[in-house]
């Protein structure tokens, strides 16, 4: 009876196999397929050319970066460990030497800033470029290196035998099949490409942003009068509070060459809950009485929109499949404000992991797991573990934000306000006006709670 | 000219004639639908309303500037990246 049961199951085994009909005998077949040309991407397909894997890199836009938009910082110390002395080669827009954050009302603006002529010189610490900019010299670094680069190619999905990745389905107008050993999936925020191919489950709309932006013409030596900055020298800007009616989430202004870049972002849930258009959302920072003098005589070069992820380390799915990893963006490796230096350093993991397998000629999930191992040692895992709980937290308290902003606001200008009223009441009249708006023991435990999460 | 239009004026798009990348799955339940949040969520103005009562939604998806978040909100959308080199393009970063 056993031995039966063992020859249908293996006729039901060998029926699967001749299910996909695939034939790459005489097909070429890479090391490697990459797809998405962005940062994880590029470097990822760089870094495996570098050491010698056959690569192609696919991407669905007519150039890299054609499909992603939003003010960018790239951070100096993690580029330039992997590229070295990349602000040579790179073109950015501004060295940043003033960072700020603003906490606002609808009046009133509470701003902390610092600026430091430590940052105009090598090392650096941040600068503003072009995403269309980095991408293509990322890009045109891995096609020096050896990679085989086409743009203008959609993946639909990954092609499987058994559970092995062995390739990519390419979808109309070209319909091509491309394999290879190992499939590399970096196809950025919203991967639909791994989600269609059952690897990981669909994003949730709380883990998600989604960010609106607006690039707005200005001439160079203008945007250095309004922003105070010495010639060739960039601002990054991160707005709190009233940019986010009333919601978490978070708007910036970063400062390019000639032109200055204005978004704004909150969860997709939000948004969709708030039935606040994102695009009227910008709007309304844009005519802030405090934002709106900065933008005065500016002209309307772009407007566009771009999903972020923002779970943190637990909204990270599995990762590494036999024969496939998922990197960058498509991983949800997002930290804050840190996204681009993530997605290039979890590229250049996966190289490392790549070789490592086709060294040994071992495709499997066990060999490849190298690359969450050597993530989960770096700074990228680290990191994200440190800020694990902000993104429960922000759920959490959902007026954290805006609260806060509106108390910071309030203390600064009781403060500020010169009052004929004795000192001693004065303290007392502020204390109160404070405690109005969140019970002393509520914001004694609003802020343990944030203590919690800082602590780790 | 509001000021919706005048930004979406600036932003360069190569439309698929041939092919539509946004659809609404079953017209009935959107009749249905009270909420509605893709009119609102939508950050490219892609679903309008129409007076006609057997298609409540019009689909301008040649517009969409494909961050995708509209089927994460809802299940009645169908969407997928346009195909390879149509869609939205971004140069300014």
């Amino acid at each position: 009876m056993l031995k039966h049961w063992y020859q249908a199951k293996k006729i039901v085994e060998s029926e699967k196999k001749s299910n996909i009909e695939i034939d790459t005998s005489n097909v070429k077949k890479y090391d490697v397929v990459v797809v998405g040309a962005g940062p994880a991407g590029a470097s990822a397909a760089y870094f495996m050319a570098k050491q010698g894997l056959d690569v192609l890199l696919l991407e669905r836009g007519p150039f890299p970066g054609a499909k992603v938009c939003g003010g960018t910082s790239l951070i100096a110390e993690h580029t330039h460990k992997l590229f070295p002395n990349f602000w040579d080669e790179c073109h950015c827009e501004r060295i940043v030497m003033q960072q700020a954050y603003w906490i606002m009302t609808e009046d009133s603006l509470l701003s902390t800033s610092f600026q430091s002529l430590k940052f105009t010189a090598a090392p650096y610490n941040r600068f503003t470029v072009k995403r269309r900019v980095l991408y293509q010299w990322l890009v045109d670094k891995a096609i020096s290196a050896g990679v085989t680069f086409q743009c203008n190619y959609k993946v639909s999905e990954v092609l499987f035998d058994g559970s092995q990745a062995i390739g990519v389905q390419i979808s109309p107008p070209q319909k091509k099949q491309f394999f290879a050993d190992i499939i590399v999936l970096a196809d950025g925020a919203n991967s639909m490409v791994a989600e269609k191919s059952n690897l990981v489950p669909r994003v949730s709309p709380q883990n998600i942003s989604l960010y609106v932006k607006e690039t707005i013409f200005l001439p160079a030596n203008i945007i250095e009068e309004r922003f105070q900055l010495a010639y060739g020298y960039g601002s990054v800007i991160g707005l709190m509070g009233y940019p986010t009616a009333g919601f978490n989430g978070t708007s910036s202004i970063h400062t390019f060459q000639d032109s200055i870049n204005i978004n704004v972002g909150m969860t997709i849930s939000d948004f969709s809950i708030s039935g606040i258009r994102p695009y009227e959302l910008l709007s309304r920072i844009k005519n802030h009485p405090f934002i709106q003098p900065l933008l005065v005589g500016g002209t309307i070069v772009e407007y566009g929109a771009s999903v972020i992820p923002e779970g943190g380390y637990y909204a990270i799915p599995e990762i590494v499949h036999p024969g496939l990893m998922i990197i960058g963006d498509a991983a949800s490796l997002v930290n804050g404000t840190h996204g681009i230096n993530l997605a290039m350093w979890s590229g250049f993991f996966a190289a490392q992991a790549a070789y490592e397998s086709k060294k040994k000629r071992d495709f499997s999930a066990k060999k490849l797991f190298l690359y969450r191992t050597l993530l989960d040692e770096s700074f990228v895992m680290q990191d994200l573990k440190a800020n694990a709980k902000i993104a429960k937290l922000q759920q959490d308290l959902p007026y954290l934000f805006d609260l806060y902003s509106k108390i910071a606001n309030e203390t600064a200008f009781q403060i500020s306000k010169v009052y004929t009223m004795p000192k001693k009441a004065k303290r007392i009249f502020i204390f109160k006006k404070i405690t109005s708006m969140q019970p002393l023991l509520k914001m004694a435990s609003d802020i343990w709670k944030v203590i919690k999460v800082v602590r780790g | 000219m509001n000021q919706f239009d005048e930004q979406l004026a600036v932003v360069c798009f190569q439309p698929d004639e041939e092919w539509q990348h946004v659809l609404i799955l079953d017209e009935p339940i959107c009749q249905k639908c009270k909420a509605k949040q893709c009119l609102t969520f939508c950050p490219s103005g892609v679903f309008r309303e129409s007076t006609e009562a057997k298609q409540p939604l019009v689909v301008l998806y040649k517009q969409c500037v494909e961050c995708g978040g509209c089927r994460l909100i809802c299940d009645n959308i169908d969407f997928s990246y346009p195909k390879g080199g149509y869609g939205v393009t971004f140069l300014e970063g």
